[in-house]
């Protein structure tokens, strides 16, 4: 499995794509950095007080709510439908499938894609911190009082298991996509249908719920986006995310309870890309 | 006595659709030993590669048993770790360098990556190494499919049109570098090639299918010994002919007659027509090689179906 590991590595670091949906972040974040140090050495700045060090420790933080945001989930897709119908692609399953179980290629392709994600959201919280007391610094901005390495270690801590259910979610829909069509263009059209379809239906249930409320109710707490917003709530604020639709009973899951059901899902997801793929002739 | 290296037993495979299914190979038995290169021949769609799919583990089958090194491969399919294979006229990833390429396989393999640069040198990709597999040519494609399927140092080797795409100076290569395999290195090669010439040069035994059916096997020595004769041009040729047939097959053919007796037999064929009188003007010993064995024993099947 770890050997798998090494060649998805090997394969997938230095690509085009991987450049443009994963390193991106990082690297998108230190130019955009130097750049508005640059803008702010240049235009004169009004005095202005030191924020709060809350405040200040979130900003460190911003990157988390890339991933769990329909375009970040976009990206995300985009990223794992080029990891898992590439091989379709380029005719390569040919090549691997003889030599190791299909069951270890699939997992490597999973850990390969969350691994090199969360990496560069990590990578890009740190540079965020460090981007941002540079910038302090070299602008003459106050840093304010109170800011400890636990704090800015437990908002990273935060962000990164709020971002962690759609994350894999993303993953798990398109990686099925991409193993029956066979096809990367067909795994993003799926899997960018699956987010957006998903986040709509979170807009769009008040609405719904007017013409088909008891299914719109009981579809509001099966699909994944409404937990993704509560174990975000349970993790920020204590409490669990209240959804009221008109004339039904409100709905607010415990958070162990959110985490099962996603769980479910990415499980339920990712054993049918498994079983699928183990299934599967490859011509 | 040694196990086979390859076996399959009763194989086959249909492929379901919605208007029934295609039987793309039927019954197919077959045995490979240690040591043998042996040539797996057939038309376009015939079953050749579904059969070698099926035996890389790709394709599951509909029916019978593949046995590799003795275990069933259904039961242990890490025993394909012992086969090396070029499918399809070695697909890569055109991204990488066809170093990197052999790289990523010897890491999938759990393979070390020592031997590279040696099966580099080998299949002379040495210059062109660190080149994109993108910009290689077909032919380059070809030799870097068989460093692949090389690289873990496999007992079996199943290559799937190993020439295609090679030149003539290349086709030679590959053709001393297989008898090299199983010659030198002990290791035994299964090749499925349209270039019928190619394979009477490096094939020990073949199998012919046709229609997804196995319809001969035979060492390359007895598939054209059966094909042997004497081409008789002598006079009266109808003479010549019942003087013939009381101890050989013959073949009317035109103003000659392929008398089915070997070179050695030549001398007697002789003492025969002179003794009953007869003119010889020609006796020529002819043996037709494996594509003309092919191609009838092929269209003769196709008419029989």
């Amino acid at each position: 499995m770890l050997e798998a590991f090494a060649a998805e590595t090997l394969k997938f670091r230095r690509h085009r794509a991987t450049w443009f949906l994963v390193w991106i972040y990082p690297i998108g974040f230190l130019l955009l950095s130097v750049l508005l140090i640059c803008v702010g050495l240049i235009q004169a700045r009004p005095e202005t007080a030191a924020p709060a060090a809350s405040k200040w420790i979130e900003s460190t933080a911003a990157i988390w709510y890339v991933p769990p945001h329909m375009f970040g989930r976009y990206l995300i897709a985009a990223f794992a439908a080029f990891v898992f119908a590439g091989e379709y692609g380029w005719n390569t399953w040919k090549l691997v499938v003889p030599h190791r179980s299909r069951s270890a290629l699939i997992a490597a392709k999973f850990a390969m894609t969350f691994l090199f994600l969360y990496g560069a959201f990590l990578l890009t919280g740190l540079l965020t911190l460090l981007m941002g007391w540079i910038g302090d610094v070299v602008l003459g901005s106050p840093i304010p009082e109170g800011i400890t390495a636990a704090a800015l270690a437990k908002a990273q801590y935060l962000g990164a298991v709020a971002a962690l259910a759609p994350v894999l979610v993303t993953i798990a829909y398109t990686s099925l996509a991409a193993v029956l069509t066979r096809s990367t263009i067909a795994a993003l059209v799926i899997g960018l249908v699956a987010v957006t379809a998903e986040q709509a239906f979170l807009g769009l249930a008040p609405i719904l719920s007017i013409y088909a409320p008891r299914l719109v109710w009981g579809l509001y707490q099966l699909l994944p986006g409404y937990h993704f917003d509560n174990l975000s709530s349970w993790l920020g604020q204590g409490s669990a995310s209240q959804t009221r639709l008109p004339e039904l009973e409100p709905i607010a899951w415990s958070w162990p309870a959110s985490l099962a059901l996603v769980g479910a899902w990415v499980v339920g997801v990712a054993g049918l890309t498994f079983v699928s793929f183990k299934r599967q002739d490859i011509n | 006595m040694t196990l086979p290296v390859l076996e399959l037993v009763d194989l086959g495979k249909v492929y379901r659709g919605r208007k029934g299914g295609v039987q793309a190979v039927k019954d197919v038995s077959i045995s490979v030993g240690a040591g043998e290169v042996y040539g797996f021949l057939g038309p376009n769609g015939a079953g050749k590669s579904t059969t070698i799919r099926m035996l890389l583990g790709l394709i599951s089958p509909s029916a019978g048993e593949i046995h590799l090194f003795g275990e069933p491969l259904r039961n242990n399919p890490a025993v394909l770790r012992r086969v090396g294979s070029l499918v399809d006229g070695g697909a890569f990833y055109p991204f990488l360098s066809g170093r990197k390429n052999l790289e990523v396989l010897a890491r999938t393999h759990g393979a070390g990556a020592d031997r590279i640069d040696a099966l580099l040198e080998q299949v002379g990709l040495s210059d062109s190494a660190k080149r994109r597999v993108k910009g290689y040519s077909t032919g380059m494609r070809q030799r870097l499919g068989v460093a692949a399927a090389l690289l873990g140092d496999p007992d079996l080797v199943i290559l799937d049109e190993p020439v295609n795409g090679l030149d003539a100076a290349g086709i030679q290569e590959m053709r001393l570098l297989i008898r090299s395999l199983a010659a030198d290195h002990g290791k035994t090669v299964f090749l499925s090639s349209h270039l019928l010439h190619e394979v009477q040069q490096v094939c020990d035994r073949i199998a012919i299918i046709s229609r997804g059916e196995v319809i001969r096997e035979a060492t390359i020595r007895d598939l054209l010994a059966a094909d042997e004769g004497l081409r008789l041009q002598a006079a009266p040729l109808e003479l010549a002919r019942s003087v013939i047939e009381e101890r050989w097959a013959v073949e009317p053919d035109g103003d000659t007659i392929l008398v089915r007796a070997t070179q050695d037999e030549a001398p007697e064929v002789v003492r025969r027509l002179v003794g009953a009188g007869i003119d010889i003007f020609g006796l020529t010993p002819e043996r037709r090689n494996l594509e003309e064995v092919f191609l009838s024993i092929t269209q003769e099947e196709a008419a029989d179906a």
